[in-house]
């Protein structure tokens, strides 16, 4: 193969459109292409396979868009958190005798003929909107060199062009807010008392905190993305995923600017972009040459590329033991649990049961020691999981909050709530701020998905004439003063902490091995032999015959902590010795309930 | 462009041809008629089946694709084809504004003889008085919002969704009329899109001649418009694949459609689905995006009664392939909510409910009830709930709720005021809303006093009366009811007596023609059951195959509507085996001591009901012997799920009472064969089960007091 002609980088719609040209010539009919890939994908998928070229893609954030020139090769991060449908456009025109495309772009490179009689084809896209992972923490986001590198002779010039289109863009905000008013403003006038719209920010840090805010995602300098996905089936990106797109970058101010001309047309809009808020100019496209799904272990700064092999695990494991227990006072069988929780995953849906979720309730705490140990135990969460959360349950929270993400057929879009979660979250309930109080409808609504995510691991999306369950996976931590009746979790544990130490500073090496471990450990596969099958088997029905108030979900946590036991171990298969250390765990928890 | 005038001009031909030789299958010129009562003012619109065209004995099947691939053309074509077509008006009618005008407009059209000006010839549009559609044909099934793709622009394609947003109606403009003040003539500018450029000069040619530029006014009265509204549809729930959003679609509803769709509504639309292209500056920057809308063509409403389903599909197929299979009864019941494991014998009373059995109503005007009750008693956590919200999912109509009921309306119906206007209104409570349908009450212990009281009344009479606030009324409330609840300490306590255990009254138990009560009770089998269960569900990621394929619920619809539709009766023949049967229940019960249950003429209707809807899942039209076994077995068995224990009053040990129940029934049809089916029937009935009967004739066999056949099991008594 040849090199290729364009600079793939700098100039990647010339490099579409030659392969375009290249398949013309060789004989591809450009009306029955129908959207199909002509090998410009290939092409790519090519040139980025090798990873140092991969890295010379610039990442698109808050912070570099502003360097980034449009229709260049831009890599972005981000969750799917709405899906607008699909998107028309004219695929292939004849310009005279010439057959040109349009895909991967916004505005044709030459003015498409108007009369009827010209031959177009109308393809389709699919419009995904993106939003940085909700609740990604610092130590996850990219380090400045994984950001690929960005010439300042680009940013200077960028600096300047975006200049004016920020004054254009203030423009609009004016008349923008007055046509069909954001969503902020909107929600002052519904809730009119004002902490509805302050509520968010002030009680849930984790999320206003960042600049990714998702309630207000769509403004400022926001890092959401509208990516428009040609050639990938549907069934390969679902809401939610967090993917990594690499793709062409177009931000045209000018194409943007004139959509005052459908409000005319009629009442409600048409195009499904034209209700994003004003300084919606902000919001940059790109065109999906390719997509790649993240999991946990690609937001790792430092892959140390290593297998888990059991001895180095075993160390680890100690390791990261002895930290949760230091957390949590020294109380070692709830550090225990909490390894446990902070390794499950859910494995399979069978029925309604989620398998393989392993949610903790941490009672016997009071408003006192609630407050050290629970900053102590979120502190170490985030620095230990990529995605972390924290509810302070209050009657206020649970009577204002959106937790449900929304439909708002105003503006045609996915409203988010705080429970729109990407896969493998960490979500923390602090239930010990609780009062006694009135539910009004909203409150009574809410405790009830809290407890449906707690249950079954699924948040019902309200679509206002239907509501559709979302499958997802969390890790729900509940801290409570005695047992929670509102978020009935998986496990009860009382908390006995014997020390409060201060909280001790971790090394840095120390805490990216755990978080590898943590990360590659969940992955590994489990399997049964038939000889410790049958063993769990005859402890299970004894334990039944102990206490008939068990049923089958205590049975199925029951093996979910074998499991999860060995796994800790870095072991794929359920070994005797193991099994045996989570009953005995499961027997030094039941005791202390007594 | 030549060759196409001429293909569109064949076609119109065809067009005209089609119009007024189709011919219905009672031999009447279907749309001639529709063509006179539009000459006689009596409808607006045409509209031309797609499946009339398919069926067509001259079909042109190239004809047919072109006006699915280019309906709009099309429906411009058949247009004009009627104008040609239109009869004269047979009958007398008011001349309105519109047919004085165009009494004036022909008149003075023969005069304004220089107008070979394209603008100034009348168009079409404005002298109908008719629309037409075209609608896409109603076999084979809808596509979602998701499977319309580029490829489908200009076609016409029949959609489901559920209507989220309406627009008011608006007048849309089809002709614009205008008159010149220069030379008095009258301008017809058409409109085909939403905008458009209106006139400023007179282009007549007296006035371009003259140069005169006749100043044109806008003439409101004299233009043509639509009623056009524009609703927004949105995919339905079932068809949006695992994590996905709804699509969304916008549709335009022109004239004869519009108000016929409110947000929420479950809609079927047949339409032709087209791209707006963009105007103005946005063309010029945007050309490449388009955007789409589907112009409807006709709207149905989704039926959700069980009278009103309509089969899809090769549905038809499917049912008669399982009514033929045999073993429905058991294939169906299976079905029902197949990932809770076991109580058979109760998914079959559900199934029964499902179906139900026919209302009577006899001469005096006395209504006898069709719908079966069923009643689930058990302790906690043995998914009695599951159970009923799988019944209300598989039923069309249904209505879950608790017996604390959600609103103030409770379950029956109240009389509340009017927020606004101040009136009083009367509010249908969960029962009244699952008229002909299902109402499934979980936590029924627990119900409100008031509603309990009304409840007596809905289940037998099936109406719910009010007196309340000058208001009274009685609604129906022909429901069945499904009701859950537990025993009145929580849980069952074995060492009380059932009555005492069941915290209902008589009066409302005997209502319920089974009532059903699951224990959880302790059993080694059961416990290493479930830990197997537990261990495959870990090891596997998926629940232990269920050793046959449940019915899909849409199926299951599918065949209990069918059921429903066939209202069987009881033969002659039958009633004295009947009568004969009701009376040994009675006498059972009064020849022991402590009678556990209150055997009336309600349970002999019962066993009336469950025989009928037996007879129903056949396919007959009559009851059979083995529809009124079943159903006594049915009644036996929620008895004994009651009354288990007391199986050993009799002293005798299982397998010769099971010996002398075979020699009885044996005996008294003088019959010396017995059937292994019928054989297992009477025993199950006493409460034995079929391991017991193996167990029994294997036994007796080598005692030779009777044969067994190998294969069949079948009993052959040797005479002694």
């Amino acid at each position: 193969m040849v090199g290729p002609q364009y600079d793939l980088l700098a100039n990647p719609l010339g490099a579409v459109r030659s392969t375009f040209d290249t398949a013309i010539v060789s004989g591809s009919d450009p009306t029955s292409l129908n959207g199909r890939d002509w090998g410009a994908v290939d092409l790519f998928r090519h040139f980025l396979s090798d990873q140092s070229q991969l890295s010379q893609v610039p990442l698109l954030t808050p912070s570099t868009i502003r360097f980034v020139k449009p229709n260049t090769l831009v890599r972005y991060r981000g969750m799917i958190q709405d899906m607008l449908g699909n998107e028309f456009y004219v695929g292939v025109y004849k310009d005279g005798s010439v057959w040109r495309t349009n895909k991967f772009t916004d505005i044709s490179q030459y003015p498409i003929p108007m009369d009827s009689s010209a031959e177009t084809r109308i393809w389709e896209r699919r419009l995904l909107y993106c939003v940085p992972v909700p609740g990604l923490n610092p130590w996850a986001e990219p380090s400045p060199e994984a950001v690929g590198n960005l010439s300042m002779d680009w940013a200077s010039e960028q600096r300047e062009k975006r200049r004016r289109g920020d004054d254009e863009s203030s423009d609009m905000t004016v008349d923008g807010d007055e046509v069909e008013g954001s969503p902020n403003t909107k929600r002052m006038r519904e809730g009119e008392c004002p902490s509805l719209a302050s509520q968010p920010q002030g009680a849930v840090p984790e999320i206003a905190g960042s600049s990714t805010s998702l309630m207000h995602g769509l403004s400022g300098n926001s890092a959401s993305c509208i990516v428009k996905i040609y050639d990938a089936p549907e069934s390969e990106l679902k809401l939610n995923d967090i993917f990594e797109f690499v793709g062409i970058l177009t931000s045209d101010p000018e194409l943007q600017e004139d959509n005052t001309d459908t409000d005319l047309s009629n009442g409600f809009g048409e195009d499904p972009l034209h209700h994003f808020p004003p300084n919606k100019l902000q919001v940059p496209r790109l065109h999906c040459l390719i997509h790649r799904k993240l999991s946990v272990l690609d937001f790792l700064q430092n892959k140390p590329v290593i297998e888990p092999k059991p001895d180095l695990v075993k160390g680890i494991r100690e390791a990261l033991l002895r930290h949760l227990s230091a957390v949590l006072g020294n109380d070692d069988i709830a550090a225990h649990f909490m390894l446990l929780h902070l390794l499950s995953k859910v494995q399979a849906r069978v029925d309604a049961l989620a398998v393989g979720k392993f949610s903790v309730n941490f009672t016997c705490f009071s408003k006192e020691t609630a407050s050290i140990f629970g900053k102590q135990l979120n502190l170490a969460i985030k620095n230990l999981v990529p995605f972390t959360h924290c509810i302070p349950l209050t009657v206020e929270y649970l009577n204002t909050a959106s937790l449900a993400p929304k439909k708002n057929y105003d503006t045609n879009r996915l409203e988010t709530g705080v429970l729109q979660l990407a896969e493998d979250s960490h979500l923390i309930v602090d239930e010990t701020q609780l009062d006694v109080g009135t539910l009004n409808s909203v409150g009574v609504e809410n405790a009830r998905l809290l407890k449906n995510l707690m249950e079954l691991q699924k948040v019902e999306y309200d679509f206002k004439y239907y509501k559709m369950e979302m499958a997802t996976d969390v890790q729900l931590l509940v801290l409570s003063e005695g047992k929670s009746n509102i978020l009935p979790a998986d496990v009860i544990v009382p908390i006995r902490p014997s020390a409060t130490n201060s909280s001790e500073d971790v090394a840095a090496e120390n805490l990216e091995a755990w978080r590898w471990y943590l990360a590659s450990v969940r992955q590994l596969p489990h399997c049964f032999e038939s000889e410790t099958q049958k063993m769990v088997e005859s402890d299970l029905v004894a334990a039944i015959q102990a206490d008939r108030s068990l049923n089958t979900q205590d049975l199925s946590r029951l093996v979910t902590m074998g499991r999860l036991m060995c796994l800790s171990f870095g072991e794929t298969t359920m070994s005797l010795e193991h099994w045996q250390m989570a009953k005995e765990l499961e027997r030094l928890r039941r005791e202390r309930l007594k | 462009m030549n060759t196409k005038g001429v293909d569109f001009n064949s076609d119109k031909v065809l067009a005209r041809e089609f119009l007024s030789n189709f011919a219905d299958n009672n031999g009447e010129a279907k749309y001639l008629n529709i063509l006179q009562d539009v000459a006689n003012h009596k409808t607006r619109s045409v509209q031309i089946d797609l499946e009339d065209l398919i069926e067509y004995k001259d079909l042109d099947e190239e004809f047919l694709r072109r006006v699915t691939e280019n309906t709009r053309r099309y429906i411009g074509i058949f247009a004009d084809a009627i104008d040609e077509l239109m009869p004269e008006p047979t009958e007398a009618f008011i001349d309105d504004d519109h047919d004085i005008l165009m009494t004036q407009r022909s008149d003075e059209g023969t005069e304004g003889a220089d107008g070979s000006d394209p603008r100034q010839k009348m168009p079409p549009e404005i002298r109908r008085f008719f629309e037409v559609y075209i609608r896409a044909s109603s076999k084979g099934r809808p596509f979602t919002i998701r499977e319309v793709k580029a490829s489908n622009i200009g076609q016409l394609v029949r959609i489901a969704g559920i209507v989220t947003r309406c627009s008011d109606v608006k007048p849309l403009m089809q002709v614009a009329v205008y008159t010149c003040e220069d030379c008095g003539f009258e301008i017809y500018q058409e409109v085909t899109a939403r905008v458009f450029m209106p006139l400023f000069e007179c282009p007549s040619r007296r006035c371009v001649t003259n140069k005169s530029k006749g100043n044109v006014i806008l003439q409101l009265r004299a233009s043509k418009f639509l009623r056009f509204q524009e609703a927004k549809i949105q995919e339905l729930s079932e068809h949006v694949p695992k994590g996905h959003i709804p699509r969304t679609m916008t549709v335009h509803l022109r004239g004869e459609l519009t108000r016929k769709v409110a947000p929420g509504d479950v809609v079927e639309l047949s339409g032709i689905f087209l791209p707006i292209p963009y105007v103005g500056f946005r063309a010029m920057r945007a050309g490449l995006v388009a955007d789409t809308y589907l112009e409807a063509m006709s709207v149905t409403h989704f039926k959700k009664k069980y009278e009103e389903y309509e089969l899809i599909g090769d549905e038809e197929e499917q049912i008669k392939r399982l009514a033929e299979d045999g073993d429905i009864y058991d294939k169906l019941a299976r079905s029902l909510a197949p990932e809770i494991f076991g109580h058979e014998d109760i998914k079959k009373a559900l199934l029964l409910l499902l179906v139900g059995a026919p209302h009577r109503t006899l001469k005096d005007g006395m209504k006898i009830r069709g719908d079966l009750h069923i009643c689930l008693m058990g302790d906690p956590g043995v998914a009695k709930s599951q159970l009923l919200k799988h019944i209300i999912n598989v039923a069309p109509r249904g209505v879950y709720t608790t017996g604390k009921g959600s609103s103030g309306v409770g379950l029956t119906a109240a009389v509340q005021k009017d927020p606004v206007t101040n009136e009083m209104v009367l509010e249908g409570g969960a029962l009244v809303l699952s008229d002909m349908g299902i109402c499934a009450i979980d936590e029924f212990d627990k119900m409100d006093e008031s509603d309990r009281t009304s409840i007596h009344e809905v289940m037998e009479q099936q109406t719910v009366s009010i007196a309340k606030a000058g208001i009274t009324t009685s609604l129906n409330a022909r429901t069945a009811v499904l009701a859950a609840a537990n025993p009145a300490w929580g849980r069952y306590d074995l060492r009380r007596t059932p009555a005492e255990n069941i915290n209902l009254p008589p009066a409302l138990l005997s209502r319920f023609d089974l009532l059903w009560l699951i224990l959880d009770r302790a059993d080694m089998d059961n416990d290493l059951e479930m830990a197997r269960h537990v261990v495959y569900v870990h090891q596997n990621k998926e629940s232990p195959a269920l050793g046959f394929t449940p019915l899909e619920p849409s199926l299951l619809r599918a065949y209990i509507s069918t059921a429903r539709r066939l209202s069987p009766t009881v033969p002659r023949e039958l009633e004295e085996y009947i009568a004969t049967a009701y009376s040994s229940i009675r006498q059972e019960e009064a020849k022991s001591t402590t009678p556990h249950s209150y055997t009336t003429v309600r349970t002999l209707l019962s066993i009336l009901r469950i025989s009928a809807a037996l007879a129903r899942l056949r396919f007959s039209e009559t009851v059979a012997q083995s529809d009124v076994d079943e159903a006594l077995r049915l009644m036996q068995m929620s008895k004994f799920s009651l009354y288990s224990d007391d199986r050993q009053r009799s002293g005798l040990d299982a397998i010769s009472d099971i010996y002398s129940i075979l020699r009885d029934e044996a005996a008294r049809s003088s019959r010396m064969d017995v059937n292994y089916r019928d054989a297992l029937n009477w025993i199950s009935r006493k409460g034995y089960s079929e391991a017991q009967l193996k167990e029994c004739l294997e036994e007796y066999a080598a005692l030779n007091v009777w044969q067994i056949h190998p294969q069949t099991f079948d009993i052959k008594f040797i005479d002694a």
